[in-house]
């Protein structure tokens, strides 16, 4: 009897203090009491960017920001910002620690150091809308701040903006291995019997998920069934009864009358699509000469970084969305968005850096020194192409032409004559993450041959 | 006023019985070390257990309940009753048990057959194949399975570039042989091979032959003798493979995810975005079967509790006679096994930090020098695009060289503390073997080392994201958690042999009124210095090449384990080719520098 209670008493001892703060998880500030956070960000988005320095050269010289993000390139931005900084103040300096967590765990990072007072990270570079809204918009963990002159140059106003502030669209796109004859002219293409597109695994990178979820919406839903009817009776007799099949799940979950194309697609691609674990390897397998007649879904810019050699060239591979005659969706975008903590130790800083990014070239050059990632300042991405010139920047590239590295530029990627981009909607994807999202983890993903 | 008197007396007689207690050395250190290792223990259970009964904003329990914080048992129904309860939780769950029975099976298999060929046979060039047979479990565990990629996938067969096999001889190997459970649990047992060979190598190298050589005179035939005699006293051995082999392999994450096996580990990650509670479960689960392998080997060794065995004292070994041509016929098969084991990979990791582009193997086809870079090494600047996807020549990457030092504090600290704590509690349990107290706190510490690394990691994780407690991504967590993980290997160490030490050498010392502290670093450490020493070098070098453990606990760029899977994830496999050479030297070199200074080694000389 002594034992059990001594075994009780040692058992409560260690139980009742993990347990003693269970509901207090940090809950949203009330709406007309703003954190200190939420008033600097007021202010700041009435600033111009010269104002903004000022302020964060007072709050942060001498100090350390950190910063965490889904882009390791936050790291080689900030040396250009702190150079900035001390064009204005020679005597500024600020250290800086860039992480960049990998396996989805940057909301857990973030989750965590919101519960503190005072948080550790100043600024956050955040991708996957859908977790975005569900974990860190809705839970008052992360802040929006809208940039002056971004606002501008989007004809908008901080106040009349509702949206987050994206720093840039990345973009993933068909890519297919052009050494043997076979083509790609129609998304559907990708999903017929015996195909095996290579693809980041949805579980492994959720915005690959997103933008599964985005397929149902009803524009590129529409987009799927118009390049269904664009195919040869042949194909349409291999798909339609998986589509016919599907119908059924369409009208359950609320989709529309294409909503049957879209989740015929969804399911063929999700059967079908070979995992891999980045989108490094699908490039690096896709350019290799042996790798005839293999497609994969990957980000745009990472066939960049490829070097020419015997068996390995950019010229192995042919966006598919590039080539004439091709019907159907090109490809999905999705953003990486800014936001500040809201318990960050340095907001002004914060903000400047921000602001920094996303409407100076110098400030973007992290990122738009590449093909495939556009800026949501269009005022910041005309002076980007003009310095970097991606959309001739195959054919003068060296050892080149390339083609598939000509950039054919946002605005082509996302129209309807174009390259018809799925781009993610946040909102869209957080309605019907438990709904469509369901469904397709019901599907039984491809294992091999 | 009797009343009081008697009392008092007992009181007294407590507190007399207290102090008693209190002037054996041993007694204090079991008493705290039980306090520390019931705390790191349980609390990051209890942490975890925590998180299966909140809500997670944002998740399948926010969604299910309608609500944003709080508790509820949701996640358990959820997980066991709705429709993906096949694909969350039960075939993961099947093939985690596949995995780990058959990455056992291998790897006594494995380990068994070269501890016996190496210790009781005249087979040639024992030595090499003794220290080269190590290799596996030095370097990071995946980094097998990414040579298996290599060697065996094909554009045909499993969608990707032709692997070397494909592109050479053209042989596309099946699907059943390239991914799923048939490579995960081969890699695996050649991982955990060197386990089993140590350990039934070390009762093979000391085995009395004399019952053997009985049978022999009796006419006994050799698969009797093998089944009736051999087997049963290396049986074990063969346990301790078990225990020590079956955790691992059910908590390993990377081996699964690179040959593409649904297991709980990887599970876990797949699920932890959308289903946060849920995946908790799955690390629950886990971290029963660790506690149901402890209970099951407390059963089976009732009597004797050693691990790490080295039994008997006789030095009568008959080596068994392979024949002129079979001594040599076999030793060739091993070292072509161990071949493709141990050297291969560093060949293969050293041959691919020159490649220009991640698994481009042109020089190989076309036999021209202009197909091979050094760029991977020497490059200095990352801004000019050269195909290095931004990345500076890991000569002079600062995020590899950071990583490099920050795992060696981690290596050593882990070492120290470990190695200190564990020998203390192994000491003062030999001390105390009667004791229920000594034997809690025994078993207290081993239980992290059975549970599966992922679990732990998970469960530390949880337990210091607290708002007054937050760890993450320091060296401290990582310190912490590598040293409560590796105890059991100092502890059990020690403890063994301490075991074999007479209490009467130190009696005598406390006769002469030598304090403790010096009957330890004059007498005991110095007698059992080999033992205490592997009881330090196990989790350091565990520590350097530890992903499963760690990964959930800080970024790339802090450790280089973790910064070489993410190389190895972006296909940057120069870099995660070129770390893993950084780690191998780095290991053989404290190995080679530990063996010249005290004699101690990984393979303790079984093959000497």
């Amino acid at each position: 009897m002594k034992k059990l209670a001594v075994v009780l008493l040692v058992l409560a001892a260690v139980v009742l203090p993990i347990f003693a703060n269970g509901d207090d998880e940090k809950a949203a500030a009330p709406a007309s009491e703003k954190s200190y956070v939420q008033q600097v960000i007021e202010q700041a988005q009435k600033m111009t960017f010269e104002e903004l320095a000022k302020k964060a050269i007072e709050e942060s010289n001498g100090k350390k920001l950190y910063g965490v993000g889904n882009s390791s390139r936050g790291k080689s931005a900030l040396p250009l910002f702190i150079a900035y900084l001390q064009g204005i103040d020679a005597s500024y300096k600020l250290d800086f620690d860039w992480q960049q967590p990998k396996n989805n765990k940057i909301f857990d990072q973030l989750t965590a150091n919101s519960l503190k007072s005072e948080g550790t990270f100043a600024v956050t570079l955040i991708q996957d809308g859908n977790q975005i809204e569900s974990k860190m918009v809705q839970t008052g963990i992360l802040d929006t701040f809208i940039p002056l002159e971004w606002a501008k140059a989007n004809g908008t106003t901080a106040e009349a903006y509702t949206g987050y502030l994206p720093l840039q669209t990345l973009n993933k796109v068909f890519e297919y291995n052009c050494t043997g004859s076979k083509t790609y002219d129609n998304c559907w293409d990708f999903v017929l019997p015996g195909e095996h597109g290579q693809f980041m695994d949805i579980d492994s990178e959720i915005v690959g998920k997103n933008f599964l979820y985005m397929l149902t919406a009803p524009k590129y839903a529409a987009w799927l069934a118009s390049a269904f009817e664009a195919l040869s009776a042949d194909e349409k007799a291999a798909l339609q009864p998986t589509i016919d099949a599907v119908a059924s799940d369409a009208k359950d979950l609320g989709l529309d009358a294409n909503g049957k194309y879209s989740l015929a697609w969804i399911k063929l691609w999700v059967e079908s699509y070979n995992a891999v674990s980045d989108d490094g390897p699908i490039c690096n397998n896709l350019v290799q000469a042996s790798a005839t007649d293999q497609f994969g879904l990957l980000v745009y810019s990472k066939l960049r970084s490829v070097q020419e050699s015997a068996s390995v060239s950019k010229n192995n591979i042919k966006i598919a969305a590039y080539q004439d005659g091709y019907k159907g969706i090109g490809g999905y975008g999705y953003c990486h968005y800014m936001f500040v903590p809201d318990n960050s130790p340095l907001p002004w800083t914060a903000c400047a850096f921000i602001a920094y990014i996303t409407e100076f070239v110098d400030g973007f050059s992290a990122w738009g020194k590449d093909i495939g990632g556009y800026s949501s300042n269009p005022q910041l991405a005309a002076d980007n192409e003009a310095k970097y010139n991606h959309s001739t920047g195959g054919d003068t590239a060296e050892g080149g032409p390339f083609p598939a590295l000509n950039d054919r530029g946002y605005d082509w990627w996302v129209s309807a004559e174009g390259g018809q981009l799925v781009l993610e909607d946040p909102e869209y994807c957080a309605s019907v993450a438990f709904t469509v999202g369901s469904w397709i983890e019901m599907l039984t993903k491809y294992s091999g041959k | 006023m009797n009343g009081n008197a008697l009392a008092a007396s007992r009181g007294t007689l407590l507190w007399n019985r207290f102090k008693t207690f209190l002037s054996k050395p041993y007694n204090v250190i079991l008493l705290l070390l039980g306090i520390l290792v019931t705390f790191t223990t349980i609390a990051p259970i209890i942490a975890i257990v925590r998180d299966t009964l909140m809500i997670h904003a944002g998740t399948i329990d926010a969604h299910l309940t309608k609500r944003t914080s709080g508790f509820t048992f949701v996640n358990y129904i959820d997980l066991f009753t709705s429709r993906l309860a096949k694909t969350n939780l039960w075939t993961p769950l099947l093939n985690t048990v596949l995995l780990a029975v058959g990455t056992c099976i291998v790897s006594i298999l494995f380990g068994g057959i070269v501890a016996f060929l190496v210790t009781r046979t005249n087979m040639a060039w024992r030595k090499y194949i003794s220290s080269i047979f190590i290799f596996p479990y030095i370097m990071p565990q995946w980094t097998l399975a990414v040579v298996w990629q290599n060697l065996f996938n094909s554009n045909k067969i499993t969608g990707t570039a032709d692997g070397l096999l494909a592109s050479l001889f053209g042989i596309n190997m099946p699907i059943w042989w390239c991914k799923g459970l048939f490579p995960s649990l081969v890699v695996l047992g050649l991982h955990y091979a060197p386990f089993a060979y140590i350990l039934i190598g070390g009762i093979f190298k000391n085995m009395d032959a004399n019952l053997e050589e009985a049978a022999t005179i009796l006419d006994t035939p050799k698969h009797k003798i093998m089944f009736r005699i051999t087997l049963p006293m290396i049986k074990p051995a063969i346990l301790s493979t078990v225990l020590l082999v079956f955790g691992s392999a059910m908590g390993s994450y990377p081996v699964p995810h690179y040959l593409g096996l649904s297991t709980l580990s990887t599970r876990y990650f797949e699920m932890n975005a959308k289903y946060t509670g849920e995946a908790s479960i799955l690390a629950i689960i886990m971290m029963l079967f660790g506690v149901a392998i402890m209970l099951l080997n407390q059963i089976s060794l009732t009597s004797r509790k050693n691990y790490t065995t080295v039994t008997g004292k006789s030095g009568q070994i008959s080596k068994i006679n392979l024949g002129k041509a079979g001594k040599y016929v076999i030793a060739v098969i091993l070292v072509v096994v161990t071949f493709f084991t141990s050297i291969f990979p560093i060949i293969s990791f050293a041959f691919e930090t020159f490649l220009p582009n991640p698994g481009d193997y042109s020089f190989l086809y076309t036999g021209d020098a202009s197909n091979l870079t050094t760029k991977w090494w020497l490059t200095k600047e990352n801004i000019t695009e050269n195909g290095m996807y931004g990345q500076q020549g890991m000569l002079f990457n600062p995020m590899i060289w950071r990583a490099f030092g920050g795992t060696l504090l981690v290596a050593i600290a882990c070492s120290m503390f470990a190695g200190t704590i564990g020998t203390l509690i192994g000491y003062a349990v030999s001390k105390n073997r009667r004791s229920k107290w000594a034997n809690y706190v025994n078993s207290m510490a081993f239980l992290p080392y059975l549970m599966p690394s992922v679990a732990v990691g998970v469960a530390f994780f949880v337990l210091f994201s607290g708002e007054k407690l937050n760890l993450y991504n320091t060296y401290t967590i990582l310190i912490i958690v590598g040293t409560v993980k590796y105890i059991p290997f100092a502890s059990r160490s020690a403890l063994n042999s301490m075991l074999q030490l007479s209490g009467e050498i130190e009696e005598a010392a406390i006769i002469q009124n030598i304090p403790w502290f010096k009957r330890m670093t004059r007498i005991i450490i110095p007698i059992q210095k080999t033992s205490i020493i592997s009881g330090y070098l196990l989790p350091f070098m565990t520590c350097l090449r530890e992903l499963s453990l760690f990964m959930l606990l800080c970024v790339q760029g802090f450790i280089l384990s973790t910064t070489l899977d993410y190389f190895d994830e972006m296909g940057l496999y120069a870099f995660s080719s070129g770390i893993n050479l950084i780690l191998i030297v780095t290991i053989l070199i404290f190995n080679t520098l530990v063996n010249k200074a005290t004699g101690a080694s990984l393979d303790s000389g079984i093959g000497g």
